[in-house]
């Protein structure tokens, strides 16, 4: 029986490089289709219905884990990829085939060979697969952290600026906008603090008051007022900040 | 006098103090033949002056919580001058009540002469005293933290600078498997992207590198990342690169720029099918020098997540110009990421 592949890498030379590869070790596989990004490889594994996937894991668009959920129970995938290190152990612990690049000849050969053995003896493609694939995937948006707001943007003349929230000193509202306050001076950003203190990283922000929330690190230090609210000092703002009685337990250890 | 001092413990060590120089001065007075009056009339004065003198003090600067040491003088100094008044009515009250002793006019004016002359004379040589001790030891903790200072601003910029060297496992592996590729298919190309990786490498893992580089040198790793990137990427990556003659000698601290367009390339061009431009541009301005890459790519979406990048730049920047330079990062327009870098004239 003759089988067809498509290779999926967004780097041309690479393909060719794998490709050239393929035809000395397993010359009776056609190529049926090359594709340089996963939306490409999901219509090549739609039109041309090939028996085998090799999938770089870094694509632009859809990458190469992504398309795998998509065509687990398509065809057979091996996975291609320079480093990725929780993908590659994973992999090898639950015998997913894959290639590291460089690829090298003797791998190259190893992993054709049990390609043929699968085809050959008709095993289905394997549907633990996606759950695999699936494992990887979380854990690598895991990874980044949750996805908290990290860049404000702020209007200035005829440009529109980026400041990396860690650097906001506090966010003070004002009517349905925010005033975001930096080192640098203040503007005003179209998100009402309700928003902002859903959006932020509550182990660097915290809201001390219905109007108010504080970027942990740009601390000084809280006093105890007579009134029994808190005053907060910043280390590069001259203004004092008021932590109201409902947040002031958020000092109690400090 | 340490003006920050009032404590409880503080002021009752500083009491005793002051009981046992008032002590001393009686007993000063008493045996030298100063006065012709016994110890205990001379001891009773002494202490109600000296109590005095120190209980206004320590009011007045617990009250005024002075910080110059000229306030302070001033409070020592009206301190001095009503503590005596109240003192004497004291003195002369427990002297009547207790010792049945009454002085006469002329034997207080003289009495209250000589404590007066003696007490001021302990105050200001301890004022004097203190304060000159105190000048030394702030001099040595202000010399002791320039110091360190200077070597933690240093150490912090090396580790930065480590940090932004770090190679890319990911692009290091895809670039050796281009070579290995063009070996076969075009050894020219493969020629010269080996070439451009071993400039990469060794500019990047190189500690020993001469501190700051020029603006031209830096501009030429840049180039070498590009040229790599190019042949990886095709067509999806188009560059430009603008550095006037007039620039290309300026100093300019290794891999500050480069991280900043290895994010345009790994953010902004990698992650968009299509692909984009980078454009880099440096300007004279006055007596700055700034720097603008542009990219035409995926901009700042929420998966961005170049912080620690962006944060280096910020914080060497900071380090190595203070208030002169300036790190500024815009949204392109049409699509993309600028990000702009001042540095003052050197």
């Amino acid at each position: 029986m003759i089988y067809k592949a498509i290779l999926a890498d967004d780097e041309k030379e690479l393909r060719t490089y794998l490709k050239t590869i393929l035809s000395e070790i397993w010359p009776e596989l056609i190529i049926c289709g090359e594709a340089k990004n996963g939306k490409e490889t999901l219509e090549l594994v739609e039109s041309k219905r090939p028996q085998i996937a090799f999938l770089d894991i870094r694509m632009p668009g859809l990458s190469g884990m992504e398309v795998a959920k998509k065509i687990a129970g398509l065809c057979r995938i091996v996975f291609v990829t320079a480093f990725d290190q929780y993908a590659v152990e994973t992999f090898e612990k639950e015998a997913v085939d894959y290639l590291l690049k460089p690829v090298s000849k003797e791998r190259l050969i190893q992993t054709v060979q049990r390609l043929k053995n699968q085809l050959n003896s008709s095993i289905e493609p394997p549907a633990r697969l996606t759950e695999v694939v699936e494992q990887v995937l979380s854990k690598l948006s895991g990874r980044g952290g949750a996805d908290f707001l990290r860049w404000i943007k702020t209007q200035n003349k005829d440009s529109i600026r980026l400041i990396p929230v860690e650097e906001a000193d506090y966010f003070k509202a004002e009517d349905k906008y925010t005033l975001v306050v930096t080192k640098e001076g203040e503007s005003l950003i179209k998100k009402s603090i309700k928003e902002l203190a859903q959006e932020l990283d509550p182990t660097q922000f915290w809201q001390i008051h219905r109007a108010t929330i504080v970027n942990v690190s740009k601390i000084d230090k809280v006093s105890r007022s007579l009134t029994g609210r808190g005053i907060l000092r910043l280390k590069d703002r001259p203004e004092l900040l008021t932590v109201s009685r409902n947040y002031l337990h958020l000092f109690k250890q400090m | 006098m340490d003006t920050h001092y009032i404590t409880p413990r503080n002021v009752l060590k500083d009491l005793v103090y002051t009981i046992i120089v008032s002590t001393l001065i009686a007993a000063l007075l008493t045996f030298t033949g100063i006065t012709t009056k016994s110890f205990i009339i001379n001891l009773v004065v002494s202490q109600s002056f000296g109590i005095s003198i120190f209980s206004i003090i320590i009011f007045l600067l617990w009250i005024f919580k002075p910080e110059k040491i000229v306030s302070v003088a001033f409070i020592v100094m009206i301190g001095i001058a009503s503590g005596t008044l109240i003192g004497l009515q004291i003195g002369s009250f427990v002297l009547q009540q207790f010792f049945s002793i009454i002085l006469k006019q002329q034997e207080i004016s003289s009495l209250r002469a000589y404590i007066l002359a003696i007490t001021f004379g302990i105050i200001l040589s301890y004022f004097f005293y203190s304060k000159s001790r105190l000048r030394v030891t702030e001099e040595e903790i202000q010399q002791e933290r320039i110091k360190r200072l200077s070597s933690e601003k240093e150490a912090l910029e090396a580790n930065l600078r480590l940090l932004q060297a770090q190679i890319e496992p990911h692009f290091l592996f895809n670039t050796l498997s281009n070579v290995l590729s063009l070996i076969d298919t075009d050894p020219t190309s493969g020629k010269s992207m080996l070439v451009d990786l071993i400039h990469y490498l060794r500019t990047s893992l190189s500690r020993t590198f001469p501190d700051p580089i020029t603006l031209d040198q830096e501009m030429d790793i840049i180039k070498a990342y590009l040229n790599i990137q190019r042949i990886r990427m095709g067509e999806r990556l188009r560059f430009k690169i603008e550095l006037p003659d007039a620039v290309r000698q300026h100093p300019f601290p290794p891999m500050l720029l480069q991280p900043l367009v290895e994010n345009a390339v790994k953010h902004g061009l990698e992650p968009k099918m299509e692909g984009g431009e980078i454009m880099i541009k440096a300007i004279e301005q006055g007596d700055l020098i700034r720097i603008e890459v542009m990219d035409t790519g995926f901009g700042f979406s929420s998966c961005y997540k170049a912080g620690v990048g962006i944060g280096n730049v910020k914080e060497r920047i900071k380090l190595l110009y203070g208030e002169k330079g300036r790190f500024i990062i815009e949204e392109n327009k049409p699509n993309g990421v600028r990000a702009i870098i001042e540095v003052p004239k050197q």
